[in-house]
């Protein structure tokens, strides 16, 4: 986690952010967007580089703390809420961050966040980390 | 809310690196109720194994994607550490297993969310496509 590694075996998870985008369009325009966004997503699976995505709903809740309190989440105004995902079977981050600079949501605002899916659980790999460091 | 889902729920684990000020032995104990509380779900058929992201990428955005940025996705305690797709058919159960992950204790939050039947983009252009045709009648 250290340095950027630009190859990864694991692929790619895009998560796109921002729900609020959506309310300024007119229904023609939403329309464009759903068919342009189903067909990427198509053409990448044919391709096989993506291997799933979903829509999350623009509902659902937050549990945190020791006490594992639930709370409502901001999922529909934020410009920050995950609106969905895909995984992609790519090796390298560029493939990646190119395939996001596809998004049809993205001239309406849309971000998204391109991150490498991790080979094991980090908390796994600060063990092997500190188990090394305790041998040498 | 809907309380009842066919596609499942999506768990998404948010946390900076908490897990770096956790001494060895806490750290060896947690990863143990981790693998045990994985495997429970798997067993039960109520979790496929979810997958941890690293702690590096790149925001994409502006139109054609003309702005790529660096995160922070290892401060962030909003940061999405990974995530867990699980198949039940109710919010509560979701919140329930989610309120059984053992890392909750030392800090994070789970971000529970159902999985859609199709982009709400669709739903909402139907809609508003019936309102279009209701309001012609």
């Amino acid at each position: 986690m250290t340095n950027m590694n630009t190859q990864n075996q694991n692929g790619y998870m895009l998560l796109f952010r921002g729900n609020d985008w959506i309310k300024s369009l007119s229904p023609e325009e939403k329309q464009k967007v759903v068919d342009q966004w189903m067909a990427w997503f198509r053409r990448l699976t044919d391709q096989g580089k993506a291997v799933a995505g979903n829509p999350l709903e623009r509902e659902g809740k937050i549990v945190s703390g020791k006490n594992r309190v639930v709370s409502d989440g901001p999922f529909a105004e934020s410009k920050e809420a995950i609106g969905g995902y895909f995984l992609l079977d790519v090796a390298s981050m560029d493939e990646a961050v190119a395939i996001a600079q596809e998004c049809p949501g993205l001239p309406y605002g849309v971000r998204v966040e391109v991150r490498p899916v991790a080979p094991e659980c980090p908390v796994a790999s600060e063990l092997t980390r500190e188990a090394e460091f305790a041998t040498l | 809310m809907n309380t009842q889902n066919q596609n499942g729920y999506m768990l998404l684990y948010r946390s900076d690196e908490w897990y770096n000020r956790l001494s060895q032995q806490d750290l060896q104990n947690l990863m143990s109720e981790n693998r045990a509380w994985i495997q429970k779900l798997t067993e039960q058929g109520k979790a496929t194994p979810g997958r941890a992201l690293e702690r590096r990428g790149a925001f994409v955005s502006g139109k054609n994607g003309r702005f790529v940025t660096d995160g922070p996705f290892a401060e962030s305690k909003e940061a999405i550490a990974g995530y867990l797709l699980v198949d039940v058919e109710t919010l509560d159960e979701a919140i329930a297993i989610a309120q059984g992950n053992p890392g909750l204790a030392y800090g994070g939050s789970i971000e529970v969310r159902p999985v859609a039947e199709e982009c709400p983009l669709e739903t909402r252009a139907r809609e508003l496509a019936t309102e279009e045709q209701l309001a012609t009648v």
